[in-house]
């Protein structure tokens, strides 16, 4: 079976790297292929990316507040383009409140600070098989 | 924490004896204010000891960040600690593009003179402690320049701010400049700093920001000594006497919550300061060997479950840091893990700081810790195993070759994704997350403090309009022009042309971009923006 492609990236000007990094590693322990963006993306570069690579998941890692005003824009474009791939965000900064606002928009998962980073490969697993 | 181990792994007894501790007392103690000032910088004096305490400020513009200051003061702080927003951080203007959804969320917007003014509004400029978690150069030119408008001497101006050239770009204050642009400023700016305004610490070299991804107690302080040995080889080739800026460099230092290796960290690090002072670079003045040290509590041991339990982690970290002997504290405040401190969050670690001071009784004696059998041999065995990552750091070759090629880059990620694991197995235990937890619905103490929001500053972006609006272009793309130049030149200080643009209103980001062009590298790395010249 083809590994599931997963692009991790930040937003905006948020340079904390420790969860995205962290993560990226479990996915790759977890036999996926992570595409690492980093850090300074926007969401059309981030789009752009998502296209290019066929990833099969978008996943940002939050630690500032800009995800609640990217998200938007991120989910337009992908719209835009008619690119089906899920949008998965996480972070300590994701309140249980944020996520019920993200996933009423679109956003097919939230994983805030109290989510067992065990769980995230499968739930990647699910989301990419149910598109 | 593993059992017998700390938390950098150093493997321990379960009960220490004279045996442990080896040497005279002369050359690995000293008296409190004694070389080699393991036991603290100052002479015992009876007065009681202290520490400057502040808190961590800047949120939204500099108006809104100089309420928080007096907010602060008024209760009792000792000090202002101000740090920039993330595209403040990263060199950038609020009207850059990538700046627009994160104005004044994490830190204050500054980015030209008309900031600086309003950051400093009403604060007795000569007779407060300034300390700057902001860009130096920017840092050192608002304070210099506002001190002589209002008539305050910058020779009187005390407080710090912190150099980071070697780890900004992996660290979390990435500002798009290569390295050799970066070590200048930071060389300039103390040069500047060190006539200008002699009693500031321009040269804070900044351990916390560095090690809260992950890092041990070791590697932070090597890390830290790496830097701080090379910026001092540099302000020695240019002639500098070490006399002349040694008595200005300070350290901030990180402090998790394992109480013991992080008194033995400080206590070896002012050991560590003293020798190098004097053995290796030939300080003289006692002033240059007894380093400042200032600390942060560790914002990574604190958690967005049962955030009211980062309290007690500030109180236990501030009390270990009190113990140790700092000059200054400061908590990371409790909803750290959420946002930049509300005010409540404030309060609470400002009055935690004050009950350490007022009720304990742990400053009336100096280092009270000082002869114990555990700390002395966990001192002795943190310079070692410091000494030695410095050496086999600097083995590897030159350290500003490794930190162009992402050798540090490595390391950091190393200690993040170790940090993840150790939580995540279980090996470092933390309250509420891998031990002790507690359903979410009923995680709800201080939880609608600690989640609270706030929007981003958009309206810098008019404001900064207007602000270029009013300038004299010319004056301000003359002077920019002439700092290119300056900046291609490769010699002689950046800083007369940037405090020269920076008066006239040239902004930070202006300013950062023509110093870029001058090093051959696009004016916006992130291709947002033109050049003014």
């Amino acid at each position: 079976m083809k590994p599931l492609r997963v692009l991790i990236s930040t937003l905006g000007l948020d340079q904390h790297e420790v969860g995205a990094i962290a993560v990226a590693r479990l996915l790759r322990d977890a036999g996926m292929e992570v595409v690492y963006l980093g850090r300074f993306n926007l969401p059309p570069a981030i789009v752009k990316a998502a296209a290019d690579e066929a990833v099969d998941v978008i996943g940002l890692s939050c630690h500032s507040w800009e995800y609640l005003y990217y998200v938007d824009e991120l989910l337009d474009l992908l719209r835009a383009r008619a690119l089906d791939v899920p949008v998965v965000l996480g972070g300590s900064v994701l309140t249980a409140a944020d996520a019920r606002a993200l996933e009423a928009k679109g956003v097919a998962a939230t994983f805030g600070p109290t989510a067992a980073a065990e769980q995230i490969p499968a739930a990647l697993r699910r989301l990419a098989a149910a598109r | 924490m593993t059992d017998r181990l700390t938390h950098s792994g150093i493997p321990l007894k379960p009960v220490y004896t004279p045996a442990d501790v080896a040497g005279e007392y002369a050359t690995r103690l000293g008296d409190p204010g004694s070389y080699p000032y393991t036991r603290g910088r100052r002479p015992a004096d009876g007065a009681g000891g202290g520490w400057i305490q502040h808190e961590l400020s800047g949120e939204g513009t500099a108006r809104r960040s100089n309420e928080q200051f007096r907010y602060l003061i008024a209760h009792g702080a000792t000090g202002v600690d101000v740090i920039g927003d993330t595209p403040t951080m990263a060199w950038c203007d609020p009207d850059h593009p990538i700046a627009r959804h994160a104005i004044g969320t994490q830190g204050v917007s500054v980015c030209h003179l008309g900031d600086y003014r309003d950051l400093y509004e009403g604060l007795p400029l000569d007779r407060i402690t300034l300390s700057h978690s902001l860009p130096a150069p920017f840092a050192i030119a608002g304070l210099y320049l506002v001190a002589r408008e209002r008539g305050a001497d910058p020779a009187r101006v005390r407080g710090s701010t912190i150099q980071v050239p070697f780890y900004c770009e992996d660290c979390s204050y990435a500002s798009h400049m290569p390295f050799a642009l970066r070590l200048r400023l930071a060389a300039d700016s103390i040069e500047f700093a060190t006539r200008a305004m002699p009693r500031f610490h321009a040269f804070l070299e900044d351990t916390y920001y560095i090690s809260d991804g992950g890092l041990d107690a070791v590697e932070e302080m090597a890390l830290g000594f790496v830097e701080i040995r090379y910026l001092v080889r540099e302000l020695l080739r240019r002639g500098v006497p070490i006399d002349a800026f040694a008595p200005r460099i300070a350290i901030l230092v990180n402090c998790r919550t394992d109480v013991f290796e992080e008194i033995a960290k400080i206590r070896a690090t002012r050991r560590i300061f003293a020798r190098m002072m004097r053995e290796e670079f030939g300080a003289r003045d006692p002033r240059s060997l007894a380093v400042a040290v200032t600390s942060h509590t560790s914002g990574l041991t604190l958690t967005a479950q049962q955030p009211v339990n980062n309290i007690v982690r500030g109180a236990v970290q501030a009390l270990t840091l009190a113990l140790a002997g700092v000059q200054a504290i400061e908590i990371s405040a409790f909803d750290e893990a959420f946002r930049t401190p509300s005010p409540e969050a404030h309060l609470i670690a400002l009055r935690t700081q004050q009950t350490i001071q007022v009720e304990t009784g742990v400053t009336k004696v100096a280092d009270p810790l000082g002869g114990a059998y555990y700390v002395e041999a966990l001192t002795d065995e943190l310079e070692r195993r410091i000494v030695e990552l410095v050496a086999r750091i600097e083995a590897k070759g030159d350290p500003g070759a490794l930190c162009d090629g992402g050798w540090f880059r490595v390391l950091f990620q190393n200690a993040m994704e170790r940090h993840t694991r150790e939580v995540r197995e279980g090996r470092l235990g933390v309250v509420g997350v891998n031990v002790h937890r507690m359903a979410e619905e009923d995680d709800t103490l201080l939880r609608d403090v600690a989640e609270r929001k706030f929007e981003p500053c958009r309206e810098r972006v008019d404001e900064l309009a207007e602000f270029r609006r009013a300038r004299d272009g010319r004056r301000v793309r003359d002077a920019l022009a002439e700092l290119r130049r300056a900046a291609e030149a490769r010699t002689g200080s950046l800083m007369t042309p940037l405090v020269a643009a920076f008066a006239c209103g040239a902004t930070m980001g202006e300013i950062t971009g023509v110093m870029r062009m001058g090093y051959g590298i696009p004016y916006d790395p992130l291709g947002h923006l033109e050049a003014p010249v």
